[in-house]
């Protein structure tokens, strides 16, 4: 504590001079692997936040990507170090593996943020959501939909990750409880939802979809529904899902017959039963925000732990525009016809980010 | 023995090319990475780098070891992950002073203890290496996750002796660890066992006649490969002082292009440790040159290919090179040419003898001793399919009692054997296609942003994603064929080209869906039957005429037993292998397409899970890694085994880590099937 204090100090003093030369600040953005939607879209975001107005003059920002080799990510983090970094954003491929090389950054005065996941060393500052209540959240909604009886299917993410371990404890915790619920089958599903149906498939070729009453899903729902419309099943008896918050999902959860422009196939309302969390993709820019905010030494908590996004067929609201005013009044679904990838996802609304709206996330644009 | 008279300084210079040019890239790179760097070079860059390559360069050492012998180890980087795993799961929290020498063993003796597991299959059993080391890394990839399911645990910062110095500001303690083992492999190479693992590399039937103990060598490789992998999981441990049990998964490829890199020959008998350790350090230089040169991320891994392939051709240039050799019989045709003495040049004469008398009719065997060979190596998949049948029946229920199952079977088997003709096609060659993820991916992602889910749009799009698919092929054997490069390096390479080339092209994210007409191909129904497998019953139809009743087949064949045989009796072998190229790209095209069908739309990535598997059904399915042997079918039958396989596992509600494990094992039996009789 006594040395992070010493480092705070250090760095407001370094900072202070920085901002004498009126120099921008040098601000590296370590990614994971930029080859799926989640990534592509908070790399958006931050390049949004990044060329928005009030930080174009502050901020110099350059973006690298390391895959999902976490060796590489920890050299990544030393080169930066070594090309004169004032702050690190790090989507940390392990809570674990970079903490040396993190705790030698912060000996250097580097401020390091860590988005999404976590950094367990203690001198990064975190911004994510409780992955726990991520999984727990959704799993009682589904007990609740069901009366506390029904055989479940349950589609994790990917194995061996911190956050695939806490959502599906949480889960796991609450149907545990009840004990109407059974756990007909369990697949991994890797968060994509290509593979959530392959797995189906799979589990459909040994049952029935009679035999199943509902899912608990981190990520699939929109496929899960798109499948039992091609078996057969009408919109108003798809089963209860509890899962990811894609675009796709979000409309498939308005009101049967609702006209959205763009609509096709199984991205379409059907009144689906949902609940949708999400891990919101917004959170690498936000600790872009408070990256600067620390090196213009405010006071930014260790933790910033952000509220999880619940968006249930009740509470889903299509957007016009998608700018952050509107988003602000409540809605959280977008029109077809502007996102075209049911897999995007929808959660990109925060209180603390009026710099950027839909268009950020869909091209990197920040809100005029 | 008497004494060895020194070689002449030139024979050293040649033999070593190599390793030499991997240094000069090395040191090249260094030099640029500082030139770009605004800072000047200091012991810390030093010493980082040191460090931060240090797990791939010890892996790769232990790699090169398999390398040489002519295997093929995947099981390198789950071994790393697992003695991770193991060390921060076991480790006392309480104790800040563990022994490093102790807990270092621990490490060796887990990882010497998964190599001794490869070993016996490949050793003694006479098992394919790449498929018992897949299983293998199955099994150790599950294992590791009931050690250890999430990140955290605990090293003792004792272990962090490793990545710290061994002489403060001169010489860091990863150095001296590299060095000690290079050091211990001089001396292994002068022994009978280098000697052994040299011959047997270079050729295992004369080292078998000639009496070398081929069975303990290689036992033995994988037993020291496995301890290296071990001690790159005891550094990795030290390094990031806390356990993850997914650390080294990612670590398979770099592993492979560092030993690439470094000389050593996919195929074994050529190359040494020192140059895998200097490709290591060259793939992590690359990292510091892409953030000094602030590449753009969608650039990176084309940029990565480039070096890979600029280092590989680099140590490769020669007169005796593949590409000389090349350019010298290209002049040669230009000269036959001009001369008019080329074949087809030559008045088309009927020269054939006549026979004499009427010959009778050779009396045919029967079906069964002419297919002895085919239905030997083809059944055993499935034999194993119906055990895994039986299993699911008894289990879950609903295979012999309707077609549900069955369609789900067949739909889900489609990808894979698709891929089976085109990868199985180059396995047969000898060669492999690692290139086919990112073809599937650019391939679904093209048809998705082009037909916009208009049906229409179809009849444009489909071809023109194939031309690109043919192009990509073409590109893939001109690499091999005309620059001489191993099939598994420009593969490689070209697949981080693609991957930059579908994220350029689709801007991080995926446009548009798959038309309707297309869903209805692999979700529709048509009186109770999914409308592609009546589809799939022609593709396999056509893809068994292809390879078995065609010239073509007859030649991929022929090329497979021996390339040179094969040119000598005629075989126009380069173009056959650039045309085995272009259709593996253009099944894995095929399969992008209709994986794009089946989920509605593509997505980033949606290959990557296809690569290990299409390799995996065709050696299942009977066929030699090193080509010449194998029938279309039984690939067809390993395809159908290890979807049966994943559809059970998923009907229950067993913990990941037991089916990774369960999985690995069937994977073995199926391949045990195989077993050549040794006599």
């Amino acid at each position: 504590m006594l040395k992070k204090l010493i480092g705070a100090l250090a760095m407001t003093t370094m900072m202070a001079s920085a901002a004498q030369a009126d120099e921008p600040h040098k601000i590296f953005l370590s990614m994971s692997y930029i080859g799926n939607d989640w990534q592509a879209e908070a790399a958006n975001m931050i390049k949004a936040i990044a060329a928005h107005d009030n930080f174009k003059d502050r901020v110099d920002l350059q973006v690298q990507v390391s895959g999902p080799n976490a060796q590489r990510q920890i050299q990544q983090i030393n080169a930066m170090v070594q090309s004169g970094a004032d702050a690190i954003v790090v989507f940390p491929i392990s809570p674990t593996a970079l903490n040396n090389v993190v705790k030698n950054a912060c000996d250097k005065g580097v401020v390091v943020f860590a988005y999404d996941a976590e950094i367990t060393e203690e001198c990064a500052y975190n911004v994510h959501i409780d992955q726990v209540e991520a999984g727990r959240i959704p799993a009682e909604w589904l007990v609740e939909q069901l009366g506390g009886e029904g055989r479940i299917v349950a589609v994790t993410g990917v194995p061996g990750t911190s956050v695939d371990a806490e959502r599906t404890q949480g889960a796991m915790e609450v149907f545990d409880q009840h004990e109407g619920i059974e756990i007909v089958a369990e697949a991994v599903g890797m968060w994509s939802q290509a593979v959530a149906r392959t797995e189906l498939s799979k589990i459909l070729a040994t049952r029935d979809w009679d035999d199943i009453d509902g899912l608990w899903m981190q990520a699939g729902c929109f496929t899960a529904n798109a499948m039992q419309l091609e078996a057969g099943i009408a919109p108003s008896d798809l089963k209860p899902c509890a899962g990811e918050g894609s675009n796709g999902g979000r409309i498939q959860m308005l009101a049967e017959g609702t006209e959205v422009e763009g609509a096709s196939g199984a991205y379409a309302p059907l009144g689906a039963p949902r609940i949708s969390y999400a891990s919101p993709p917004y959170s690498g820019a936000l600790a872009l925000k408070l990256a600067v905010d620390v090196l213009e030494g405010k006071d930014v908590p260790e933790l910033t732990k952000l509220p999880l996004p619940i968006v249930t067929s009740e509470t889903v609201q299509l957007c016009e525009t998608g700018s952050w005013e509107e988003m602000k009044n409540g809605c959280n679904a977008f029109l077809p016809s502007l996102v075209s990838n049911p897999g995007w996802f929808a959660s990109i609304f925060s209180q603390d980010l009026p710099e950027i709206g839909l268009n950020a996330a869909l091209v990197g644009q920040p809100e005029g | 023995m008497t004494t060895r008279a020194m070689p002449p300084i030139g024979t050293v210079v040649q033999r070593s090319r190599a390793v030499l040019v991997s240094i000069a890239v090395l040191v090249g790179l260094i030099a640029f990475s500082n030139w770009l760097n605004p800072f000047p070079l200091t012991y810390f860059d030093i010493s980082f780098l040191a460090s931060g390559g240090a797990t791939t360069a010890i892996a790769a050492m232990g790699q090169s070891l398999v390398i040489l012998s002519g295997g093929f180890d995947l099981s390198a980087g789950a071994v790393i992950s697992l003695v991770n795993a193991a060390l921060a799961a076991n480790m006392d929290p309480a104790n800040m002073q563990a022994s490093v020498p102790l807990w270092t063993a621990f490490g060796v003796a887990i990882g010497m203890a998964v190599g001794a597991f490869n070993g016996f299959f490949i050793g003694f059993m006479r098992l394919q290496p790449i498929v018992v080391t897949l299983a293998t890394m199955f099994i150790v990839q599950g294992i590791t996750l009931l050690v250890m399911d999430k990140p955290g645990g605990f090293i003792s910062a004792s272990l962090g002796i490793y990545a710290g110095d061994a002489i403060p500001n001169f010489l860091p303690f990863p150095i001296v660890l590299i060095g000690v083992v290079l050091l211990l492999w001089m001396l292994l190479k002068r022994s009978r066992y280098g000697l052994a693992l040299y011959a047997i590399g270079s050729d295992g039937d004369a080292a078998e006649a000639s009496g070398l103990p081929v069975s303990r060598t290689l036992f033995v490789t994988y037993v020291l490969a496995g301890g290296l992998y071990g001690l790159a999981g005891v550094y990795v441990s030290g390094q990031t002082g806390s356990g993850d049990p997914l650390v080294g998964n990612a670590l398979l490829l770099p592993i492979f292009a560092a030993v690439v890199i470094g000389g050593t020959r996919l195929g074994g008998g050529q190359g040494g440790l020192l140059g895998s350790v200097i490709g290591a350090y060259v793939l992590l230089v690359v990292v510091n040159i892409l953030l000094a040169a602030n590449v753009s991320a969608y650039y990176s891994t084309i940029a990565e290919s480039a070096v890979l392939l600029a280092a590989v051709l680099a140590g490769s240039l020669s007169r005796d090179s593949k590409l000389s050799e090349q350019l010298r019989a290209g002049l040669s045709w230009l000269r036959a040419r001009n001369g008019r003495l080329l074949v087809s040049q030559r008045d088309r004469v009927d020269n054939r003898m006549a026979f004499a008398g009427s010959a009778t009719p050779p009396v045919l065997p029967g079906f069964l001793t002419r297919n002895a060979a085919v239905l030997r190596y083809s059944l055993p998949a499935w034999i194993c399919l119906l055990a895994v049948l039986v299993a699911t029946q008894l289990l879950l229920g609903n295979v012999f009692t309707g077609w549900a199952y069955w369609d789900s079977l067949i739909v889900l088997s489609t990808f894979l054997a698709v891929l089976a003709l085109g990868q199985g096609a180059v396995i047969l060659t000898g060669g492999l296609d690692l290139s086919v993820p990112w073809m599937i991916t650019l391939a679904g992602v093209m048809l998705t942003g082009m037909s916009a889910g208009s049906d229409g749009s179809l009849l444009y799009a489909v071809p023109v994603v194939l031309a690109v698919a043919a192009l990509v092929g073409l590109i893939n054997g001109i690499g091999i064929v005309v620059l001489g490069l191993s099939p598994i390096v420009f593969t490689l390479a070209m697949n981080g080209i693609l991957q930059g080339v579908t994220l350029l092209y689709s801007g991080g994210t995926p446009d548009g869906f798959a038309p309707a007409s297309l869903r209805w191909l692999m979700t529709g129904e048509v009186l109770g039957v999914t409308p592609i497998i009546p589809l799939l019953l022609v593709f396999v139809t056509f893809a068994v005429l292809l390879l078995t009743r065609t010239p073509f087949g007859r030649r991929i064949y022929a090329i497979g037993n021996s390339e040179e045989a094969a040119h000598l009796s005629g075989v126009r072998t380069s173009a056959t292998l650039i045309a085995v190229y272009m259709l593996c790209s253009m099944c894995a095209a095929v399969v992008g397409i209709l994986l794009t069908g089946f989920g509605g739309q593509a997505s980033l990535g949606m290959g990557d899970e296809y690569l290990l598997p299409s390799i995996a059904i065709v050696v299942v399915g009977g066929a030699l890694i090193t080509g010449g042997r194998g029938h279309y079918l039984g690939m067809v039958g390993g395809a159908v085994l290890l979807t049966a396989m994943q559809t059970l596992l998923a009907g229950t509600t067993l913990p990941y880590a037991f089916r990774a494990v369960f999985f690995g094992l069937i994977i073995l039996v199926a391949v045990v099937g195989l077993r050549e009789k040794r006599g």
